[in-house]
C-alpha cells in the first residue's frame, strides 16, 4: 500500500477573491474543513456576512459593462488560459478534492477531467451564443436575434462534486459575457479556492470571478439581491424548491436548481452479466454512493433461478469493494464527506430493518485499509426484499446502499419508477433494443442510461432532469447554459 | 496485490516503463557497440509514461467503471530492473526479450480489461503492446548482426 503525496502540508487559512483581491473576511467565524478519511483540519473557512457577499455583487455588477464589451474571442482566450492552467495543476486539483471531500483518486481524476471539459467546451463561445437571422421578412425589411449577456450571476454549490459542479455554469456564464460569484460548501471550499487562484492567473478581470465562502447567510444573501440575475443550485429538493426556487421566483431571478435523486437500475434477463456488474458497482458505490446518479434501487425482472443467480454474482462482487482512504491508489471506496451522512446512510439501513428489508450485505462496521479513524467510513451494503413502499426505496439515501427489488416485467418496473417523486438518472441493463427503446420513451427521467450506471452528460449536453430532481426550465451546461446565461433579442430593421 | 483501480494500472505501468528504462541504460553501458538502439529503446521508455498517462488523464470520468474494471496480478509482469553483470551478448539480449513479453503480455490484459471504458487508454495499451512486438523482433535482429559479424 502506498499512499499518494498529500496536496495540503498546513492548516489552510481560506479567503475569499473579490474584485480581483484575496480578502479575508471580517465575520470571525470559520468552520474547519477536515479530512474525512484521516480527520485532520486541513483547513478553516469563513462564514462570509452579507456584507462581504453583497460586495462581491457590487464588484461583479461594477465590472459587467467592460467584460460585456470585451469581444467573445477575447473572453475565449481567457478560458484557453484557464484551461492550460487547469492542465498543469490537474493532479494537484485533484488531490485536493480526494483531501477535502474523502472520493478516490480515480474519482477526483474524473471530477478534474469533467470539470475542465466544461471549459473547453466554453472555448467555442463566438460560435456557441450566435444568433441567427432571416432577410426580407417583408419587403425590405430583416429580422434576427442577438445573444446578450444578462448581468450577474450567483452559484450555490454542493458538497458532493465541489470542484466540478460550480465549473457546469461558471465557464458559460463568463463565456457568454457575464460576471459571476460562486459559494462553494462550506464542507469541501478547498479545490475552488484552487479554482479561483486559476482565474485570477488566468487574468480574468476583477470582478468578473468572484468567490465568497460562507454558509446559509451567504447563500440567502445572493438569493435576496436584486443585483443578482440568475442562481445555480445543486443541492437536496427541499432546500432547491422552498428556498432557491421559491426566492428566484420572487425576485424574478433566473434558475437553475437541481435537486435530490432515487435512480432506479433495471437489470432485464437479457443482460450481459460481465459487464452490468462492474456498471452497477460503479453506480451504487461510486463516490461512496453521494451523487445525484447513483443507482439506489436494483430492480432485476427474470425467472428465480437468474434472480438468485444475478444477485449471488452482485453481492459477492460489492463485498470485495476495498474501503479506505481515496490517496491509496488500490483502494475502491473512499469514507463518506462527514459524520452527518454517515448517520444518516445509518438511520437508514435502520429504517430498511424495521421495515423488514433483509440486509444481505452489512457495511455498518466496513473494514478499513489502512489504519485510519472509522469517523466517517462505511462500508457497502445491500438490501434484498425492498419493495416500492419502503421508505429506503423511496428516499434518497445518499450513500452506499443498494436496495434490490424484484420486479415481474418491464411495464410494471416502469410504473414503480415514475411512481418516484424524482427523476435524474434512471438506467436498463439488457440487450434487447425494444426493451431500451420502451425503457427510454415511457420513463420519466432527465437522463436515461441504457448499459450504463452513470448517466453523466457531457459538457456539450444539458444536465437533464425532472420531477423533484430538477426546479426551472434551462438546464446546465451545453446549449441550455448558454441560452441561460443569455438574452435573446430580436432586432427589426429596415432602411430607407 | 492485485491491480484493480485505473489509478494503479497506470500506475505500475509507468513502473514497468522506469524499469525498463533503467534496464536498457545499463544494458548499453555493457554492450556500447549497440548502444545507440538500447539508449533508444529507454528514451522511447519514458515518452511511454507521457503517452500513457496523457490518456489515461484525458480520459479518466467518474462515471465509468475505471474503479472496479481491472484484476491484474502485477506479480505475473514484474520485471528485473538490473541488467545481468558480466554475461554473454546474447543472454543480455535474452533477458530483454523476456522482459518485452512480459510488458506486452501486461499491456494485451489491461487492455483486455479496459474494453468497456476509457476508449482513449484502451487504444494506448494496444500501442505499447504493439511497439513490445516490434521491439522483439528488433532485439531478434541485433542479435543477427552480431553473430553474421562475429
Amino acid at each position: 500500500m502506498s499512499i499518494l503525496d498529500e496536496p495540503i502540508k498546513e492548516v489552510l487559512e481560506l479567503k475569499n477573491y473579490i474584485n480581483g483581491k484575496w480578502v479575508k473576511s471580517a465575520s470571525g467565524q470559520t468552520l474547519d474543513v477536515k479530512n474525512p478519511a484521516t480527520q485532520q483540519t486541513i483547513a478553516k473557512v469563513p462564514m462570509s456576512t452579507k456584507d462581504e457577499v453583497n460586495a462581491a455583487i457590487t464588484a461583479a455588477k461594477e465590472a459587467f459593462p467592460e467584460w460585456r464589451r470585451t469581444p467573445p474571442l477575447v473572453r475565449a482566450r481567457a478560458f484557453f488560459r484557464l484551461k492550460e492552467l487547469l492542465e498543469e495543476h490537474f493532479e494537484e486539483l485533484s488531490r485536493v478534492q480526494t483531501t477535502e471531500h474523502g472520493k478516490i483518486i480515480d474519482e477526483s481524476r474524473g471530477e478534474t477531467r469533467r470539470g475542465i471539459e466544461m471549459v473547453e467546451v466554453a472555448t467555442g463561445i463566438p460560435s456557441l451564443m450566435m444568433g441567427y437571422n432571416l432577410e426580407d421578412i417583408a419587403s425590405g425589411i430583416d429580422e434576427y436575434v442577438i445573444y446578450q449577456p444578462l448581468g450577474v450571476f450567483g452559484h450555490i454549490a454542493p458538497f458532493n462534486f465541489p470542484f466540478m459542479v460550480p465549473l457546469w455554469f461558471s465557464p458559460f456564464a463568463l463565456a457568454t459575457g457575464n460576471t459571476f460569484v460562486c459559494k462553494p460548501s462550506p464542507r469541501d471550499p478547498i479545490s475552488q479556492v484552487k479554482l479561483a487562484e486559476l482565474f485570477e492567473e488566468a487574468d480574468i478581470p476583477a470582478g468578473v470571478y468572484n468567490l465568497v465562502n460562507g454558509g446559509a447567510d451567504a447563500a440567502l444573501a445572493l438569493l435576496d439581491s436584486p443585483d443578482i440575475k440568475g442562481v445555480t443550485f445543486v443541492g437536496t429538493s427541499a432546500i432547491g424548491r422552498d428556498v432557491v426556487y421559491k426566492k428566484c421566483g420572487e425576485t424574478g431571478k433566473r434558475a437553475i436548481v437541481q435537486g435530490a435523486a432515487k435512480n432506479f437500475m433495471v437489470v432485464m434477463q437479457d443482460a450481459n452479466v460481465t459487464a452490468t456488474i462492474p456498471a452497477l458497482l460503479t453506480s451504487f458505490y461510486g463516490c461512496t454512493g453521494q451523487r445525484c446518479l447513483s443507482g439506489a434501487n436494483l430492480v432485476i425482472i427474470g425467472d428465480d433461478a437468474f434472480y438468485k443467480k444475478f444477485l449471488d454474482t452482485f453481492a459477492e462482487a460489492v463485498s470485495k469493494i476495498k474501503v479506505g482512504y481515496g490517496l491509496d491508489d488500490s483502494v475502491q471506496m473512499g469514507p463518506m464527506q462527514s459524520v452527518d451522512g454517515k448517520e444518516r446512510v445509518l438511520g437508514y439501513i435502520q429504517k430498511g430493518i424495521a421495515e423488514k428489508a433483509r440486509l444481505i450485505l452489512d457495511g455498518r462496521k466496513p473494514k478499513i485499509s489502512g489504519d485510519y479513524p472509522d469517523t466517517c467510513f462505511l462500508g457497502p451494503s445491500i438490501f434484498d426484499n425492498v419493495t416500492p413502499d419502503m421508505t429506503i426505496s423511496r428516499e434518497e439515501i445518499f450513500g452506499p446502499v443498494a436496495g434490490v427489488m424484484r420486479i415481474k416485467d418491464l411495464d410494471t418496473a416502469i410504473k414503480v419508477i415514475n411512481g418516484s417523486r424524482y427523476g435524474n438518472g434512471n438506467a436498463i441493463f439488457t440487450s434487447s433494443g425494444k426493451a431500451a427503446r420502451e425503457f427510454q420513451y415511457r420513463v420519466e427521467s432527465g437522463n436515461i442510461g441504457i448499459n450504463i450506471g452513470i448517466t453523466a452528460p457531457m459538457a456539450f449536453f444539458p444536465f437533464g432532469g425532472m420531477k423533484d430532481s430538477f426546479f426551472g426550465v434551462l438546464h446546465g451546461q451545453g446549449k441550455d447554459a448558454v441560452r441561460f446565461f443569455t438574452e435573446g433579442k430580436v432586432v427589426i430593421q429596415r432602411w430607407y | 496485490m492485485k491491480l484493480n483501480t485505473a489509478s494503479q494500472v497506470i500506475s505500475f505501468s509507468r513502473k514497468l516503463e522506469e524499469d525498463g528504462a533503467s534496464f536498457y541504460e545499463s544494458l548499453a553501458r555493457q554492450y556500447t557497440r549497440d548502444s545507440e538502439v538500447l539508449l533508444g529503446f529507454a528514451r522511447e521508455n519514458r515518452k511511454n509514461i507521457m503517452r500513457v498517462e496523457r490518456a489515461y488523464y484525458g480520459a479518466i470520468t467518474d462515471a465509468l467503471e475505471g474503479t472496479f474494471a481491472f484484476d491484474i496480478n502485477p506479480d505475473e509482469y514484474a520485471i528485473k530492473t538490473d541488467a545481468p553483470q558480466n554475461v554473454a551478448y546474447t543472454d543480455g539480449i535474452s533477458v530483454a526479450n523476456e522482459m518485452e513479453r512480459k510488458t506486452a503480455g501486461f499491456y494485451n490484459q489491461a487492455a483486455e480489461q479496459a474494453k468497456s471504458l476509457l476508449v482513449d487508454v484502451l487504444r494506448v495499451f494496444l500501442t505499447m503492446s504493439r511497439l513490445r512486438d516490434d521491439r522483439q523482433q528488433k532485439l531478434a535482429d541485433l542479435l543477427n548482426t552480431r553473430n553474421l559479424t562475429k
